[in-house]
């Protein structure tokens, strides 16, 4: 608890929202696959609404972190978090681009995928990047 | 930007962790104006300057 009660109040509130997404996310996604594919058909409209529906604990996450961004009422620290939030993007454009071309050049049979996931992925391998010697 | 955070600080016998409490920062936000690696917005070092009772161009001056 003295690790909890150590964090400010906006990284307080930012884990509580990112373990609600995440745990909402494990939760929609097990359940609508497992109905998706439970062997009867689904209307065309029943599907984009799984999809979507599985979309916004993601959707949730990305407006966490933005939130993270506005109720930092540290000054520095929101300059680390808006430098780890560009250097994410960057880092997913820069494998997006890379993987649009292998596919363009038939090396790989599928476009960019999971740019989501692969931007959460880049957005923890960018945060000791930046508070490296911050 | 220079300053003479760290000597005002030890003046004080106040740690890093103090100073950072005193502001509502973090201790690293206190590092960072310290070595100089931030420059601190004009509202925080007006704090800066309440907390130890100068005026900023006796804290912070040009390089």
């Amino acid at each position: 608890m003295t690790y909890w009660n150590n964090l400010a109040p906006y990284m307080r509130r930012y884990t509580i929202r990112i373990l609600l997404f995440v745990s909402s996310y494990v939760i929609i996604l097990t359940s609508s696959l497992a109905f998706a594919r439970g062997g009867s058909e689904h209307s065309q409209a029943t599907l984009i609404g799984l999809a979507l529906i599985t979309a916004f604990p993601i959707i949730g996450m990305f407006w966490a972190i933005f939130r993270l961004l506005v109720e930092t009422d540290d000054e520095y620290q929101r300059l680390l978090f808006a430098k780890q939030t560009l250097l994410a993007t960057a880092a997913t454009l820069v494998i997006v681009t890379v993987w649009q071309f292998l596919q363009v050049y038939d090396v790989v049979t599928t476009g960019p995928q999971w740019m989501g996931v692969i931007w959460f992925a880049m957005l923890g391998l960018a945060a000791p990047i930046v508070r490296w010697k911050a | 930007m220079k300053n003479r955070l760290k000597v005002l600080r030890a003046e004080r016998d106040w740690s890093q962790q103090d100073l950072a409490d005193a502001l509502a920062v973090s201790r690293q936000s206190v590092n960072a104006i310290e070595t100089g690696k931030y420059d601190p917005s004009l509202p925080l070092a007006f704090r800066i300057a309440d907390l130890f009772e100068m005026p900023i161009e006796a804290i912070f001056h040009r390089d």
